[in-house]
């Protein structure tokens, strides 16, 4: 990797989290758990579409980490982190289907496999099955926010060229 | 075609959740309620012959929720995890949502039924 390539992706990683910590200031309307409308990952929805896979994984992962530190919040990374894998990998294999033209879809189906990965950590780490409950509701909000990052970032790839 | 099947798939996976998310958002009409942590039943009780009280609850970590009993209904009204979720999310309602505390493995419910 090269020193420039390494420069973008520190500095979408920053991106990203600057986006992260701003959206916690941000008061949630719908106090369950889980549901939040992550706008960081306008950044992970951009990088799915333009750098490699591993380099996307780095992104992802340093806002993880980083951003469990700055929200002083460790113990969500266990579902974020679940969310974040079951999201890239499914994110990673429909960029090979879908064109650039269809992110938002793209980005609605990831978002909603962020939540089944979250709820599936949770009944893990609770260790209760009732908890399932949440995921009808978390798919619905989910895939709104969704469909709104994968809006912004269409907007986004239209204005920056390669 | 195939992004049109993905489309509907995901417009079908959509609406069914919505469909589920009204009812699971009911109101219960149960009055028994358990407190459990970490998979194991702390407390389980009537809604309705219980007095007001507070229960304060420590979890692993160190930090602690207070649960509180007001006139038959049951909240959250304190913790100090960073994300106050579980006190946002108010009284118990639903029979199928329970109050979650993520970071304190927490969760109060309706119990089930054993009739």
């Amino acid at each position: 990797m090269n020193i420039r390539r390494m420069t973008e992706l520190a500095l979408l990683s920053s991106v990203a989290l600057i986006i992260f910590v701003i959206e916690l200031r941000i008061p949630n309307p719908f106090p369950i758990p889980g549901v939040k409308l992550g706008l960081a990952n306008i950044v992970t929805v951009y990088a799915v579409f333009r750098y490699r896979p591993s380099e996307t994984a780095m992104i992802m992962t340093v806002r993880l980490l980083l951003g469990a530190m700055f929200s002083g919040n460790p113990s969500a990374l266990l579902y974020s982190a679940a969310g974040a894998i079951a999201c890239l990998c499914g994110m990673l294999l429909l960029r090979r289907i879908l064109p650039e033209k269809q992110i938002w879809l793209c980005s609605v189906i990831g978002a909603m496999l962020h939540n089944i990965g979250q709820i599936t950590a949770a009944i893990i780490i609770m260790r209760s099955f009732r908890v399932i409950a949440y995921l009808p509701i978390l798919l619905v909000t989910g895939s709104l926010a969704g469909a709104f990052t994968g809006l912004c970032t269409q907007l986004l790839l239209n204005r920056i060229k390669r | 075609m195939k992004n049109r099947k993905i489309l509907i798939a995901v417009a079908i996976i959509i609406l069914v959740s919505a469909c589920l998310s009204v009812l699971i958002l009911r109101r219960s009409d149960k009055q028994k309620v358990e407190i459990v942590q970490d998979g194991t039943v702390l407390y389980s009780f009537d809604l309705k012959s219980t007095e007001d009280r507070d229960i304060r609850i420590s979890a692993p970590d160190g930090g602690y929720n207070l649960v509180q009993i007001h006139n038959g209904t049951i909240c959250i009204s304190e913790a100090d995890c960073p994300d106050q979720t579980c006190v946002n999310m108010g009284v118990l309602k639903s029979d199928y949502l329970p109050i979650v505390c993520l970071p304190h493995k927490l969760i109060v419910r309706f119990a089930e039924d054993e009739s």
